[in-house]
């Protein structure tokens, strides 16, 4: 209401809200934060705008930060594929097991990456429970694509899932069984019906996963150093090549992840919304 | 037509106990009770969402208790339509057709004539969530009956509606049963539809069957107390018969004498019920006919409710009655008149006979 206009400044202050002007100066503090974060990097960067764009046209850089991005787009097919079937599980089912199961899932989220890390590489790693069996058919694990693959995937999993079941539960039963009375099978009402109302969930189950599977550094290294994830690389020209170096690629990752996360809000904004009245 | 054969089913706290009743081709079958006693789950069992734990379900003599809800050709109406949003008016019509594999002119043409039958061509390609409550009711409805079901399950269809849109709905769902000859098994809280429009039904209450009768049978000879309180008996009194001759006795209710045609033996408590509208109020001094029933007693309360009056009576015990407010104003009631009232020897219900 503060800002509804009219009157004068001195209307406006006493029709102010006092709680919401506390409060925004309060929380003030983490945008500036952030701005000043973000400023700061820039500044820096488009000052020495040649040796940035020598940076950016160094195929080392551009290679990882494909090969980061890529990796997290092999880790979000992978949780469509096997991630949604498990989140509508969940969302529509109210068995003990549930309990047990997300919190199973919820694991990565509360464990030091360093941790996680450790324990994918037990898993993958050549001697591995998973590794071994896995090295028979040629696929190997440690400092490889594969390697980096199911790293990212192990601490992406819960931001997938929770986001997707949360999806799931807000399809209302009601609209899934008077489908099926229709003559759609289970899986056709999943096909027709809830997947469709829960596009959007979807989508943002995705995105999370995907920020969280390229932000991933600790849990990677762990058992793939080589080839470099643009996290690996920043840290490895940090502690060789100095802070010159490590931040132009860090502003490149920044620009790079924000342009594509601001098409994909741009290109999605009306997906799912079947809410809004006209 | 359908029947439940000792069903129990089990969903999470809640349980529906040891449920048999049966309800042949062509009823209008009304299934009522409290909320939360299980009447949802009990269409949705028809409906195939549910398997129960024990016990058959048979639709057409034919157990179907494993048998899915899309293979059992029942259409389902919910009390908030559940459209689809995601579709228009008529994609939401043709769904059930479509699933059917049905050749899309013969789709095309049920939808048209689903349409129009209703009313809503002008709605056809319309986002479901921008319909009013009478629209989407049209819809729900035109889109169940779409695959030509054999029963029709209705959850509270027109609970949400507003009187008139109400009153309006009680005739369509009543053409919809003539012309069809479709089973159809409502359920309700609306004592109006279900004496507008059912020919039988079944009273739910804590997920057991307290009873279950034709409309006429179950508001005469309630099978409870809580079965008549629900249905809307205002007057649940206990008494003790004090004489019983030639099919009549008299019962004594903390003083008062009430004469009723009853074949209980002399000395036996007896509940009974009678509506609030079959207690007819007369002036202190008025006459009346022998055979009915006369009590003096003094009003206790009196208050409005929409065109009635709603009346308390102390005789010894407290009656409700109801009356036009133009007789109450007539009469002058208030606290503390002293009243006649008049109760006709079939309007009392003995429960449980």
């Amino acid at each position: 209401m503060a800002d509804s206009g009219g009157g004068s400044l001195w209307a406006r202050y006493k029709r102010a809200d006092s709680t919401l002007i506390a409060f925004s100066l309060i929380g003030s503090t983490l945008v500036i934060l952030s701005f000043l974060a973000l400023a700061t990097i820039t500044l820096t960067q488009l000052a020495d705008l040649p040796f940035l764009i020598k940076v950016a046209t160094d195929t080392r850089v551009i290679n990882s930060i494909l090969l980061t991005f890529g990796a997290g787009l092999t880790v979000v097919f992978i949780l469509l594929l096997f991630g949604t079937p498990l989140a509508y599980v969940l969302a529509r089912t109210h068995s003990r097991v549930n309990s047990l199961v997300e919190a199973l899932i919820d694991i990565p989220l509360v464990l030091p990456h360093t941790v996680a890390g450790i324990m994918v590489y037990l898993l993958f790693m050549q001697r591995g429970l998973l590794g071994a069996p896995f090295k028979e058919i040629g696929i190997v694990f440690e400092d490889a694509f594969p390697g980096i693959v199911v790293a990212m995937l192990f601490v992406s999993i819960p931001f997938y899932v929770n986001t997707v079941r949360e999806g799931f539960q807000k399809v209302p039963v009601h609209i899934e069984n008077v489908a099926r009375t229709l003559g759609a099978t289970r899986f056709r009402a999943f096909i027709l019906i809830v997947l469709p109302l829960s596009a959007r969930q979807i989508l943002n189950g995705s995105v999370l996963a995907w920020g969280r599977a390229i932000s991933e550094f600790a849990a990677v290294i762990m058992i793939a150093y080589y080839p470099m994830i643009v996290s690996t690389l920043i840290y490895y020209r940090f502690t060789t090549g100095g802070l010159r170096e490590s931040s132009a690629i860090a502003f490149l990752m920044i620009l790079a992840s924000f342009s594509i996360f601001l098409v994909l809000r741009i290109a999605t904004r009306y997906l799912g919304r079947y809410d809004d009245r006209v | 037509m359908i029947a439940f054969d000792h069903v129990s089913i089990a969903l999470g706290d809640f349980t529906l106990e040891d449920i048999s009743f049966t309800v042949k081709k062509g009823e209008y079958f009304f299934i009522i009770g409290p909320s939360g006693a299980g009447k949802t789950i009990l269409l949705e069992a028809i409906a195939g969402l549910h398997v129960p734990d024990q016990g058959r379900i048979l639709l057409a003599g034919k157990d179907v208790s494993m048998i899915p809800p899309e293979q059992r050709g029942v259409g389902l109406v919910y009390q908030d339509y559940s459209l689809f949003p995601h579709m228009t008016v008529e994609k939401n019509i043709a769904f059930g057709l479509k699933m059917h594999h049905l050749p899309l002119p013969e789709i095309k043409n049920t939808v048209e004539g689903l349409l129009s039958r209703f009313g809503i061509e002008h709605l056809r390609s319309r986002a479901t969530l921008t319909l009013s409550g009478g629209e989407m009711q049209r819809v729900a409805l035109a889109r169940a009956l779409a695959i030509d079901p054999d029963v029709l399950l209705l959850d509270e269809p027109l609970s949400a509606l507003d009187p008139g849109m109400k009153e309006h709905f009680i005739h369509v769902l009543k053409d919809i049963h003539q012309e069809n000859g479709l089973t159809i098994i409502q359920v309700s809280h609306d004592r109006h539809e279900i004496l507008s429009l059912g020919t039988r039904m079944a009273l739910v209450m804590d997920g057991c069957l307290e009873q279950e009768g034709s409309v006429r049978q179950v508001y005469a000879a309630p099978a409870s107390r809580r079965v008549a309180g629900f249905i809307g008996y205002e007057n649940v009194i206990d008494g003790v018969v004090v004489s019983s001759r030639d099919g009549e006795c008299l019962i004594d209710v903390s003083g008062v004498i009430l004469r009723t045609s009853c074949t209980i033996p002399e000395g036996r408590k007896v509940t009974f019920c009678i509506g609030a509208d079959e207690i007819v109020v007369h002036p202190i001094e008025a006459q009346v006919a022998g055979d009915e029933n006369a009590v003096r007693g003094v009003v206790t309360a009196v208050s409005q409710a929409g065109y009635l009056t709603r009346v308390r009576i102390d005789a010894g015990i407290t009656f409700s009655a109801v009356m036009v407010r133009e007789a109450a104003d007539t009469m002058a009631l208030k606290v503390g008149s002293p009243v006649l009232f008049t109760i006709r020897k079939t309007a009392i219900r003995i429960i449980g006979q």
